[in-house]
C-alpha cells in the first residue's frame, strides 16, 4: 500500500527523461481567434460565440498538449478556467448556460486534466445544460500530464 | 487477393459459401442483408474491426479463395477515422436509437396483430389502419424523414451502405401500400404477408443502423456536423408537435391486446 500523497492535482511528477523530439518543423500558427479568453474576463455574448463550437478548456490543458491549437483550437472559440483555483464559479454556470440559450452555441467541448479536481469544470457545464432550456451536444475529453487523450465521450 | 476486394461481398459468399461463417464469427452479417452488395474492401471500415481482427480475417477469407497459397493481402484503407476511441452514440446519433424504441415495440406486436387477424369486421380493421397510421407518422414521416432529409445528406449517397437504407424505407412503403391495399379488398392473406414482411424488414433494418449505420457516421462525422444534426433534429421535432406523444399512447394501448406472452410464443 502506498502512503496518502497528498493533493493529487499538485502531486509533483518529473518526466524530463521523456523523448524531446521535435515532431514539427517550423512555427506552428496560433489558432486563437478571439480575446479575451479568462471565463470571467468574456462575454458570453461576443460575436464569436454565436453558433460557435466552444472550447471549455481548464487552464492547464493547453500546457500539456503539444497539438493543442491545430488539433483542439483550430476552428472553435474558447474559454479558459481553473475549477480549483478560480472563484465566483456560478458566475460560469451562468455564462455557460448564457452560451447555449442566448449564443445559441452548436456544441460544447470540456476538455480537462486528468487530475480530479479538474473534473469540476465539467460538472459547471452538466450543471449549466441541465438548467438551460435549450440543449447542445456536450463532449468531455480528458487529458493526461503528458498530453495524451485519457478518454472522450459525450456527456 | 486485389481482384476480390473490389467485389461485391454478396457474390463471394455465393462463390465461396465458408466466408459466410467467417463474417458470423465477426457479427458481420452479410447474408441476411436486403442488398448486401458492399465491396469486401469497405467490410473493415464500415464494420471498424481493429487492425489485428483485421488480420485474422482477411487471413481466413484469403485461405478459402486461395486454399493453400501465400497471398498479400494490403491493409483496408479507413475513411472514418475521427473519433474512433469515442464511446456511446453522440446525441443526434442516440435520439435516432431512442426512436427506435417506440418502432421496436410496434414491430414486437405484429406477431399478436396477425394471430388475431380480422379484415372483415370495423374493430379487426382498426387494429391494422392503426398500425399503419404509427408506420406512416411515427416510423416514416417522424424518423425516417430525419434520416432522409437530414442525417443521410451527411453520407455519400452512392455508397452501398446508404442505398441500402433508402431501399429498406421503399420496400418499408411498399409493404405499407400492400396491406392498405389487402384492406380494401378483404385480403386476408395478403394483410398477413405484408405485415410480417414489414415486421422482417423492420427487425433487420433497425439492427443495422443501430450497430452499423450510426456508430460508423459518428465515426466520420466532425462536432460540428454533430452539433448542426441535433439542432436540425430538434427542429424537426418542434415541427412534429405531439407526434411522439400520441404515436406512444397508442402503443401503450394495443401493448395489453396484442403482445403475445413469451411462454405462449
Ligand atoms: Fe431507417
Ligand atoms: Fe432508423
Amino acid at each position: 500500500m502506498t502512503a496518502f500523497e497528498g493533493c493529487p492535482g499538485s502531486k509533483m511528477v518529473d518526466f524530463r527523461e521523456k523523448d524531446t523530439e521535435e515532431e514539427t518543423a517550423g512555427k506552428v500558427k496560433s489558432q486563437l481567434a478571439q480575446w479575451p479568453i479568462q471565463m470571467h474576463l468574456i462575454s458570453p455574448m461576443a460575436p464569436y460565440y454565436q453558433g460557435a463550437d466552444v472550447l471549455l478548456t481548464a487552464d492547464c490543458v493547453a500546457y500539456a498538449m503539444g497539438g493543442f491549437h491545430p488539433d483542439y483550437l483550430k476552428g472553435k472559440a474558447i474559454a479558459i478556467a481553473c475549477p480549483k483555483l478560480d472563484e465566483s464559479q456560478d458566475i460560469y454556470v451562468e455564462k455557460i448556460k448564457s452560451w447555449m440559450e442566448d449564443a445559441q452555441i452548436n456544441t460544447l467541448t470540456v476538455l480537462t486534466m486528468q487530475v480530479p479536481c479538474c473534473a469540476g469544470l465539467l460538472q459547471l457545464a452538466r450543471q449549466a445544460a441541465e438548467s438551460s432550456t435549450r440543449k447542445v451536444p456536450l463532449k468531455s475529453i480528458v487529458v493526461g500530464i503528458q498530453g495524451e487523450i485519457l478518454s472522450e465521450e459525450w456527456a | 487477393m486485389q481482384e476480390y476486394l473490389n467485389q461485391g461481398i454478396k457474390g463471394i459468399i455465393k462463390q465461396f459459401p465458408a466466408v459466410e461463417n467467417i463474417l458470423d464469427d465477426y457479427n458481420i452479417g452479410c447474408a441476411p442483408c436486403s442488398i448486401g452488395s458492399c465491396l469486401l474492401k469497405d467490410i473493415i471500415d464500415i464494420h471498424n474491426l481493429s487492425p489485428g481482427d483485421e488480420e485474422v480475417l482477411m487471413g481466413r477469407i484469403a485461405g478459402v479463395i486461395y486454399p493453400g497459397q501465400e497471398v498479400t493481402i494490403p491493409r483496408m484503407e479507413r475513411k472514418a477515422v475521427a473519433g474512433a476511441g469515442q464511446k456511446g452514440y453522440s446525441p443526434p446519433m442516440k435520439k435516432l436509437v431512442d426512436e427506435h424504441v417506440l418502432i421496436k415495440r410496434l414491430v414486437a406486436l405484429i406477431p399478436g396483430i396477425i394471430d388475431n387477424l380480422d379484415v372483415e369486421s370495423e374493430p379487426g380493421r382498426g387494429v391494422i389502419k392503426d398500425s399503419v397510421d404509427f408506420i406512416r407518422s411515427y416510423a416514416d414521416k417522424y424518423h425516417h424523414a430525419k434520416e432522409e432529409d437530414i442525417l443521410l445528406k451527411y453520407a455519400d449517397e452512392n455508397l452501398d451502405i446508404i442505398k441500402t437504407i433508402y431501399e429498406d424505407h421503399e420496400n418499408g412503403r411498399a409493404h405499407v401500400r400492400a396491406i392498405l391495399k389487402g384492406l380494401a379488398d378483404r385480403d386476408e392473406a395478403a394483410v398477413r404477408e405484408h405485415l410480417k414482411a414489414y415486421q422482417e424488414l423492420l427487425t433487420e433494418h433497425i439492427k443495422k443502423e443501430d450497430e452499423i449505420l450510426y456508430p460508423w457516421l459518428d465515426r466520420q462525422l466532425s462536432i460540428t456536423q454533430i452539433g448542426e444534426l441535433f439542432s436540425e433534429f430538434n427542429r424537426k421535432d418542434e415541427e412534429c408537435g405531439d407526434t411522439p406523444e400520441k404515436y406512444e399512447a397508442l402503443i401503450n394501448r394495443l401493448e395489453p391486446e396484442y403482445k403475445l406472452k413469451e411462454a405462449v410464443k
